[in-house]
């Protein structure tokens, strides 16, 4: 058993910790360490910056542009961005198409669309729910019919997150109905701009806009646009889905949140002594933290056994769950901290250009409002009973 | 990173695995737990020629083993063998309060492992208190230099067949001080001990023991007059990483009893195990498993490790004791009717890992000693 990093791995830990010293702004990670979603520019930024480095897309492959970092890397350079409130990456493209595009696209689409989710030229965002397909993707309906080099889309998605910066859209589309409803489904590239298409916001409970629908009326898409081959769209999204179930530990960020919520509970006062030594409160976050202590070592389990050839199978779905659930408990204890000043609700307080009165302490600006948004941890990426169903037929094999 | 066992140990493992399953039947145990002796001499003898109370012990008292990963593989392997002889007792608590010892007792380690001697720490004492330091049991100093001890300890596992008591006792400071702390080792036939053994529901008996002005020589005490806090401490930290072990492999026997149940069992005309309401609290038990398992293994990597060993230890005892009567409460409920009876397997591994709660510590002491630290 050997749990330490190699020197080369301990060298390249050093290299980004100082890289995201020199590289991040302030203001930008004060946002991001107080919840607070930041803008399309700050991503941008953020995205150039590490593109510049060489770290944007750093799982790729060298001939793309990438570092091809192994298992161990990706989860060094991801846990320090998060202990150091860097911005997320915006996965859609990076992470998520740029997988399948060099796993089954084709030489033509890699060599245009993988620089351009490089420079940022594309934003993309991902066309998979629709309001009758939630965990039942397999059941989706929007349509995608032949005409000469055009295919010709109608139907609708939803849930999808940042379509309202978006210019590209992947999209599992129903390119026939015969067999089983997985064998009728093509993965497709649409253009936001193309006429047709009309993106409406959905407010989420916190009053926050993340996600969007998207209604498709006679779209027209040309052929080439089509990723691998008709009807074998659910293999790639499969393929996809193991790529965003991957890195939902968010350990290092949840250590954080630990942190700052400690912080809270010391300057906090009840019964006149500081929240943190309240029995109750301190029993309430010592379990999340032997938790999370417990899922740093299943987290890296799961890392050892990949960087030793092992697939990662279910183990992601355990992973999945465990980290959804104690960032969970993490927002909601930080939530409860903060007593009656948990009404507050000023998501804008630290925008440049908030004008309104002081939030104090910061976190309560849109500590509630966090709370209820971060319950979509246990519903998006495959709902948690999702993960549980997948565990059971592929672990349990029940 | 690498967390796979060394070749060694994971021989080591399989080795008693495989032999659990053929050789200690569970129905033999069940028998001779729930005897008058309260474990098999048959099966404890057996077990020593394999080898594996050695294995416990450091190789400077004759053993071949004694770290805290050897300790860990080998309790895991008796989890799942739901082992009751006792190891525990005497090749972790006795053999490492003795290591500490002079040569005469260090000399009865290696008695031991000849079979020649089975030592017993009797150190716990009121039923509630789980701190390492609480001891009442006074120790009082005559005019010759010897010394007499009066006071009761409850709970001792496997008194009865003891030739020897490791009995921690004080001559100053109060009930739960860290100060003043003395071990006497002495021959269980001396003057003034009274045993009385219950029946447990877990298998092994259980004594109460009363100690009424027992004379004791210097030569004795188990390290310095007072000084033997840390001796008990070790013994009892070891003592938790082992049945922590334990517990897990415990769970890992349940979670293929109770999956092998769910696919054979069949109502409404399929296997039990293809309802999603069974599937997800059987999926929820492999998620918790697995956290119990990185807890041990967490405690495990800081064992040696002075500073991070106790926080460490309570974090694993308090995630076993939290994971344990869960897994216990929901493979019984997973196994219906069957989970409730005494020839199957399941309940006897399910009454085991709830009362390993109830040693050294439970959950909500050891949460509450890990916010202490």
């Amino acid at each position: 058993m050997d749990l330490n990093f190699t020197k080369e791995q301990e060298n390249f830990q050093i290299e980004v910790r100082s890289f995201l010293n020199d590289n991040l702004e302030p203001q930008v990670v004060e946002k991001v360490k107080n919840g607070i979603p930041i803008t399309k520019e700050d991503s941008e930024r953020w995205h150039q910056k590490l593109n510049e480095k060489g770290w944007l897309a750093g799982t790729w492959p060298k001939q793309y542009g990438g570092q091809e970092w192994d298992v161990v890397e990706k989860f060094i350079f991801e846990e320090e961005c998060g202990s150091a409130g860097a911005p997320r990456i915006v996965p859609f493209g990076v992470g998520m198409l740029a997988p399948v595009l060099m796993k089954f696209g084709s030489l033509e689409q890699r060599d245009y669309w993988l620089p351009r989710m490089l420079t940022g030229e594309d934003w993309w965002c991902q066309g998979y729910s629709e309001p009758g397909s939630g965990s039942d993707l397999a059941s989706l309906k929007t349509s995608a019919v032949r005409h000469g080099d055009y295919y010709i889309v109608n139907g609708q998605k939803t849930w999808t997150t940042f379509a309202q910066h978006a210019n590209m859209i992947f999209c599992l589309v129903r390119t026939s109905n015969e067999g089983k409803p997985q064998e009728g489904i093509s993965f497709i590239l649409i253009d936001m701009n193309s006429p047709g298409i009309e993106v409406r916001s959905i407010i989420t409970l916190d009053g926050s806009h993340e996600v969007n629908e998207i209604f498709f009326s006679d779209v027209k898409v040309p052929a080439k646009n089509l990723v691998g081959e008709e009807n074998k769209g659910w293999t790639y999204a499969k393929y996809l889905l193991t790529h965003e179930r991957t890195g939902n530990a968010n350990v290092a960020v949840s250590k954080r949140k630990i942190q700052k919520l400690k912080k809270l509970a010391d300057d906090a006062k009840k019964n006149e002594q500081p929240l943190s030594n309240d029995p109750m409160f301190a029993s309430r976050l010592a379990q999340i933290e032997i938790d999370l202590q417990n899922l740093e070592i299943t987290n890296l389990r799961t890392l050892a056994s990949v960087e030793n050839g092992e697939a990662p199978g279910a183990e992601s779905s355990i992973i999945k769950i465990l980290g959804s659930e104690i960032e969970q408990d993490i927002d909601n204890l930080t939530r409860k901290s903060l007593g009656k000043r948990a009404f507050v609700n000023e998501p804008d307080a630290l925008s440049a250009g908030y004008n309104g009165a002081e939030v104090f302490p910061k976190a309560a600006a849109y500590a509630s409002g966090k709370y209820f948004n971060h319950r979509k941890k246990s519903i998006y990426a495959g709902s948690n009973e999702i993960q549980k169903n997948i565990i059971s037929k592929l672990m349990l094999n029940l | 990173m690498d967390f796979k066992p060394s070749p060694e140990r994971q021989i080591l493992f399989d080795t008693l695995k495989k032999y659990f399953e053929n050789e200690y039947s569970l129905s033999d145990r069940n028998i001779a737990a729930h005897s008058d002796l309260g474990y098999s001499k048959k099966a404890w003898e057996a077990m020593r020629d394999l080898g594996i109370l050695e294995s416990l012990i450091d190789p400077e008292l004759d053993g071949f083993g004694g770290t805290a990963l050897d300790i860990s593989t080998v309790f895991e392997a008796l989890g799942r063998g739901l082992v009751v002889e006792p190891f525990l007792e005497v090749g972790i608590l006795a053999a490492k309060v003795l290591s500490r010892g002079n040569d005469a007792q260090k000399s009865l380690v290696k008695k031991t492992l000849e079979n020649e001697c089975l030592p017993i720490l009797a150190h716990s004492e009121r039923d509630t208190e789980y701190s390492k330091s609480y001891v009442e049991t006074k120790l009082s100093v005559e005019a010759d230099g010897s010394y007499k001890i009066s006071g009761a300890k409850r709970m001792i596992k496997h008194a009865t067949e003891a030739t020897h008591f490791l009995v921690t006792c004080r001559n100053t400071g109060d009930a739960s001080s860290e100060e003043g702390i003395s071990i006497a080792c002495i021959p269980t036939d001396r003057e003034g001990i009274k045993i009385d053994s219950f029946a447990t529901i877990d298998g092994g008996r259980v004594s109460d023991l009363t100690f009424t002005n027992v004379s004791i020589s210097s030569e004795e005490l188990v390290g310095e007059l007072g000084m033997s806090y840390s001796i008990v401490s070790h013994a009892i930290d070891t003592g938790i990483l082992a049945i922590c072990s334990e517990a897990l492999g415990i769970m890992e026997r349940i979670k293929e009893l109770t999956l092998e149940y769910l696919k054979t069992r069949k109502q409404f005309g399929v296997p039990i195990g293809k309802f999603q309401a069974i599937q997800h609290r059987m999926a929820q038990l492999l998620v918790e498993i697995e956290q119990a398992r990185s807890s041990v293994i967490n405690a495990t990597i800081y064992f040696d490790d002075e500073t991070e060993r106790e926080k460490t230890i309570s974090a694993a005892k308090f995630s076993i004791g939290k994971i344990g009567t869960l897994v216990a409460e929901e493979s019984i409920q997973l196994h219906g009717g069957m989970g409730m009876t005494w020839e199957y397997d399941l309940g006897h591994y399910a009454k085991r890992l709830v009362l390993i709660d109830h040693e050294f510590g439970d959950e909500d002491f050891h949460l509450q000693k890990y916010i202490s630290l």
